[in-house]
């Protein structure tokens, strides 16, 4: 055990947990990387190129290296970076990237290879033969290059989503960031305070200075006690602000129950989707490592890292107690580790700082103007070598902390595409002054990272910030800091001829940057995609910035010259789960039931999708084992006797005003303006381009008052249509409209019989032909005093009537129905019967109006009025659309168990089956249980004058072809005379 | 009266209604709901003696209220008038507008807490993408609850109404109970 005195952690909350097999312990408030080195462990992965041996690196969400897989089974979760991990008990993990034991992987031999795998290995290697590579060169690629598995099993976690708003959002909850919320919650602001670590302080955790002659946490604590007792402050932790959007929006993930043992009722994690008026970022900064060779061995670190896992989590960063500590450093940040860890008792080696004027701080020896040049040590660092005044010196270490400076944390300030910008003084790139519009970058994102400095430039910032809203916010007490400002020095990496890394997640080297420099792949976009530098999980956060310098050495150009890499969204890997946003399955969208689905329910109908409603597709009986013995009894009995169906999914408009008629006029093709009181007409709507766009009924209730049906698939499409229309193009009609396709259970009762069964509900209403005819329609009462209204309208081809009852009474009216209905053979049918009878009928549906087609196409040319206009009908006339030769048909296969697939196309018999000799197509296909054989409609190229030939049908997908007669599409009734008895 | 039995928007006999915590959520189908839109050179008239309110509130008068659902339209909500031809009533009250029944189109559910807004308020940010100065008593909006239309109107600081379209009414109790129990077990 390594574990130190002190630290944030309850010791009297021991936590018990595995890695890779084996128990160790741990205390609540420890990280999985803090346990696992305060027990000595260093070894945590291997790398994903090379599989060389690698350990924790840093100590929060920039981790290159602790990846880690979590749980097992379905909620296995790989690639988690124990650095951010919250122990929990029962916590298990394990390493990844590796065959057989992670002491004793055998991909090691990757590492002897390395002179193979040099940058633009894959693009130089894998070229040929093609067919290889997806199917052998990706597989084995994968295989051994890359980072942990997935389970393949559904997530069987629970994810939620929510929405918040305020005033301003303040990114991180270290100095900068608690002063700003604290600033703006005492001014009124409404504040959400976010950090992706479980506890607010940041770096403040990490280090020593005293703040009011207190431990910072003191501070941190006083100051969030404060910030919870404000109700317009809202304080979130473990929320990784991952995006920032327009319009002040941002993207977050907060980790609700991640730091708990899984369990199938809590939410995992919710995604929250914060609009802000203004916001701080006060993401803090990253620090920086120093490229040396061999510098990648389990036991190197940062020594920032090093100094919160020393202070915060009382954890060495030794294998053993005894283990000496060296620091290699460029500033004074070094030293800072070194005296922390004199502090705690942990044996200093020594510092080695690049300055020839190097300071002394403390009682440790300093190595000035000295670099690490190599290091030993397979499984865990051993020694490293000293190079001072032209000399070289092995000496032990157990572990070596590197600090090259700060990269303040930009990421969410270039997600609008700004550029950071560089300081040569801070020596680094800075928030792009043309980053989102409300943001303000505080503390060390913004370059001012020393902790006196952090929390003035927090409070001011969130002032500045509040001001361009029009409120005035006071100063707040700051705490008193003894700390004095870092000095540094340029230095990038230590020259060798050896492989030194600069990117360690995707094993990335100097050598690499120098080859890719010597194929002219110099551009900074370049760079990345030849050397891989910057992808994978931490998206280069530890490497980017030190890849740059190296780039910028090697082409004699300053850093800026060379440039920088933006960022996109997300700053952290981000769960497909949680941006799904919790739904899945049935619930996966909303989805509607018409009034009589409990009934169709019981009646053990079986349900399709139409849209977002479930209709009842048939109603299968005992001793019916195929749907189409269903459906055939259902289209038989709605021919013989009388049928039920819920169709309220059509789509009902109500329209009224003085100008009612007139509107209808325009956006129907055909003239509405002359439909009667108490009547109905079918109208066909086009498009602006002259295409047919939906059709419906449209019936008269009153001079003014007009309800307009549409299809269950365009009813939204159609009430948007019309209000464009009276908007934007007529707002000078006076006419109102709205939707009540809700408001109305509509039953179609179809069938010879279906007069005699209304007659039976109505209230003393005449449904003689003569008084009430074919297209009629009228309000009126039935079941003793309910109101109603009655369409007699077919879409089956029979006599028919839809009658719509209040939803309400939908359940009702359909078992009244049915109990009246008994002697007269009364069948509810689905929607299965329903396409059959209008196929039969030979009336279109989706199908035909599928977009690319016209009325005249649909035999209906003449309905498109030439004595008014009308939405789309000027254009229906052009020379392309006129001519179209193609009409709707029907076709008889020759075989009448042939079923010809909707989709087919159609050509004349013996003609090459080409796009050139295509003759048209097919819409609808069904069996006719009336004909006794399938039937089908589709387009034909001068199909009217075809009636009687015979012509393929071909299905060229499945190699099917099909002789069929051409007939009418009006399978049955062409004449129309049992919709007028 | 007609002896057909009407059926609530889930599809039962009786009004569903569930605790959660400080939380009630039920189903209330005793409105009478219809639509009032103006015509052309109209002015605004006072049905039942509701100020017909502006956009983004409501307005009460006795035992009905009127909620701004679009330019120059509102939704006049009629307590007790759930199984009567609340339409005609409401046109007998505004002759001159168009006036369509809505009493079906629209489920109403109501959420009441126990103790005071913020319970509501968090169980909203679940669920819809409002500030919370829409959540003020008297505030009536029109918005998306996971994609379905939406009005929400407080009623008082404990009370608030979310009418959505009475077909999708299953889908709408699953996302309200769903929140309210998952703000229930956080708690």
């Amino acid at each position: 055990m390594t574990r130190l005195i002190g630290g944030l952690i309850d010791r009297t909350a021991p936590l018990s947990f595995s890695f890779n097999g084996k128990t160790y312990q741990g205390f609540k408030g420890d990280t999985l990387a803090s346990a696992l080195l305060a027990n000595g462990v260093q070894l945590v992965g291997r790398s994903f190129k090379y599989h060389r041996p690698r350990g924790i690196f840093t100590s929060g969400s920039e981790e290159p290296n602790a990846l880690v897989t979590l749980h097992s089974g379905a909620r296995t979760e790989p690639n988690t970076r124990a650095t951010v991990t919250e122990l929990f008990d029962g916590l298990e993990a394990s390493s990844q990237n590796h065959i057989g034991p992670l002491e004793r992987d055998l991909l090691a031999i990757n590492d002897r290879l390395a002179p193979l795998f040099a940058a633009g290995f894959y693009y130089k290697t894998f070229m040929w033969p093609r067919a290889f590579w997806e199917k052998l060169y990706e597989p084995a690629i994968r295989k051994a290059a890359g980072l942990g598995a997935l389970s393949t099993l559904p997530d069987p976690d629970t994810y939620d989503k929510g929405f918040l708003h305020c005033d301003l959002l303040v990114i991180g909850g270290g100095a900068a960031g608690l002063t700003a919320a604290l600033t703006a919650g005492r001014a009124g602001a409404s504040v959400i305070l976010a950090d992706e670590d479980f506890r607010f302080g940041g770096r403040l955790l990490a280090e020593s200075d005293l703040l009011d002659d207190s431990w910072p946490s003191e501070w941190v604590d006083r100051t969030c006690a404060e910030l919870a007792s404000l109700p317009n402050v809202r304080l979130m932790p473990r929320t990784t602000v991952f995006g920032t959007y327009d319009h002040g929006i941002f993207g977050a993930v907060e980790r609700v129950s991640d730091h708990l043992p899984p369990s199938d009722e809590a939410v995992r994690q919710t995604l929250w989707r914060i609009t802000a008026k203004r916001s701080v970022l006060a993401a803090g900064a990253i620090e920086r490592h120093i490229p040396f060779q061999d510098n990648d061995r389990p036991g190197i670190m940062l020594a920032g890292a090093m100094r919160t896992y020393v202070n915060r989590w009382a954890s060495a960063p030794t294998r053993n107690a005894d283990d000496q500590v060296a620091i290699f450093t460029n500033g004074d940040g070094g030293h800072r580790t070194a005296l922390d860890l004199l502090g705690k008792g942990v044996p200093v080696l020594g510092v080695i700082d690049t300055r020839p004027d190097a300071p002394v701080f403390g009682k440790y020896k300093v190595f000035a103007g000295a670099t690490v040049t190599g290091t030993k040590g397979r499984l865990g660092l051993q020694a490293i070598q000293i190079r001072q005044n032209g000399q070289s010196t092995w000496l032990e270490a157990g572990a070596l902390g590197v600090a090259g400076g700060w990269n303040p944390n930009v990421h969410l300030a270039s997600h609008h595409r700004g550029r950071p910008v560089w300081d040569e003084d801070r020596l680094a790139f800075l928030p792009p002054k043309d980053g989102p519009k409300g943001m303000f970058p505080a503390g060390a994102a913004a370059g001012n990272g020393a902790t006196s400095v952090a929390l003035a430039d927090g409070m001011r910032t969130a002032q500045q910030a509040l001001a361009e809203l029009g409120t005035t916010a006071g100063n707040i007490p700051l705490p008193r800091v003894t700390d004095t400002p870092d000095t540094q020095a340029a230095y990038w990496h230590v020259p060798t001829t050896k492989r030194a890394w600069v990117d360690f997640q995707n094993d990335v080297t100097v050598k690499d940057i120098a080859l890719a420099h010597k194929e002219n792949m110099r551009p900074v976009e370049h760079l990345k995609r030849w050397t891989t530098l910057g992808m994978a999980t931490d998206q280069g956060k530890t490497a980017n910035i030190s890849a740059l310098a190296v780039m910028a050495e090697l082409t004699g150009a300053t850093i800026p010259e060379t440039g920088t890499t933006i960022f996109r969204p997300p700053y952290t890997g981000v769960s497909l789960s949680v941006l799904g946003g919790g739904n899945t399955g049935r619930h996966f969208r909303p989805y509607r039931l018409t009034p009589t689905h409990a009934w169709a329910k019981v009646q053990g109908a079986a349900f399709t999708e139409v849209g977002p409603w479930m209709r009842a597709q048939y109603f299968p009986r005992d001793g019916e084992t195929h749907w189409r013995q269903t459906v055939d009894r259902e289209v038989l009995s709605v021919r013989k006797d009388v049928g039920l169906c819920d169709v309220t999914t059509l789509g009902k408009i109500d329209v009224q005003g003085p100008d009612a008629a007139e509107f209808l006029n325009r956006v129907y093709a055909n003239t509405m303006a002359t439909l009667k009181v108490g009547m109905v007409r079918y109208g066909l709507m086009l498009r602006e381009d002259g295409h047919l766009f939906d059709d419906g009924t449209c019936a008269r209730l009153a001079d003014d008052h007009f309800v307009v049906t549409t299809t269950t698939a365009n009813a939204g499409a159609v009430y948007r249509h019309m209000e464009f229309a009276h908007q934007c193009l007529w707002p000078d009609l006076d006419v109102q409209m709205i939707s009540t396709t809700d408001a109305w259970a509509q039953i179609a009762v179809a069938g010879p019989k279906s007069r005699q069964l209304l007659q039976r509900i109505v209230d003393g209403f005449d449904l003689s032909n003569e008084a009430f005819p074919f297209m009629a329609c009228a309000a009126l009462t039935v079941c003793g005093g309910l109101r109603a209204r009655l369409f007699r309208i077919s879409f089956s081809g029979e006599l028919a009537y839809e009658i719509a009852v209040p939803a309400r009474y939908g359940h009702a009216l359909m078992e009244r129905l049915m109990t009246l209905g008994k002697d007269l053979g009364v069948t509810p049918y689905g929607s299965e019967a329903l396409a059959v009878l209008r196929i039969e009928k030979g009336h279109a549906a989706g199908a035909e109006l599928n977009g690319q087609t016209t009325a005249q196409m649909l035999g209906l040319g003449k309905m498109v009025s030439a004595k008014k206009d009308s939405i789309g009908a000027v254009m229906s006339r052009r020379e392309g659309l006129a001519q179209d030769g193609r009409r709707l048909v029907g076709l008889l296969p020759l075989e009448p168990q042939s079923q010809i697939p909707a989709g087919s196309h159609l050509f004349t018999q013996g003609a090459a089956q080409t796009m050139q000799s295509d003759q048209g197509w097919v819409t609808s296909s069904c069996y006719s249980p009336h004909l006794g054989s399938y039937i089908a409609l589709g387009y034909l190229e001068n199909g009217h004058d075809r009636i009687g030939e015979v012509i393929t049908a071909a299905n060229p997908l499945e190699g099917q072809s099909f002789a069929a007669k051409v007939v009418s599409a009006h399978f049955i009734d062409p004449e129309g005379g049992r919709l007028r008895d | 009266m007609t002896d057909l039995i009407p059926l609530t928007a889930l599809g039962a006999t009786e009004l569903r209604s569930e605790r959660f915590g400080a939380l009630t959520i039920a189903e209330d189908d005793s409105y009478g709901l219809a639509s009032l839109t103006l015509r052309k050179g109209q002015s605004a008239p006072t049905p039942f003696g509701l100020t017909l309110p502006e956009a983004g509130f409501a307005t009460q008068s006795g035992s009905t209220s009127a909620i701004w659902t679009g330019p120059d339209q509102w939704l006049i909500l009629g307590e007790g008038k759930g199984q009567t031809d609340f339409a005609a009533e409401v046109l007998a009250q505004a002759p001159q507008a168009s006036v369509t029944e809505q009493t079906e189109g629209l489920v109403c559910f109501d959420i009441r807490s126990d103790v005071e807004v913020l319970p509501i308020a968090a169980l909203m940010s679940k669920l819809v993408n409002l500030p919370p100065e829409n959540y003020a008593t008297g505030r009536a909006t029109r918005t998306g609850l996971e994609h379905m239309t939406v009005f929400l109107y407080q009623r008082d600081e404990r009370h608030l109404s979310i009418l959505g379209m009475r077909s999708y009414a299953g889908s709408l109790w699953h996302a309200l109970v769903t929140a309210a129990a998952r703000l229930a077990q956080a708690a």
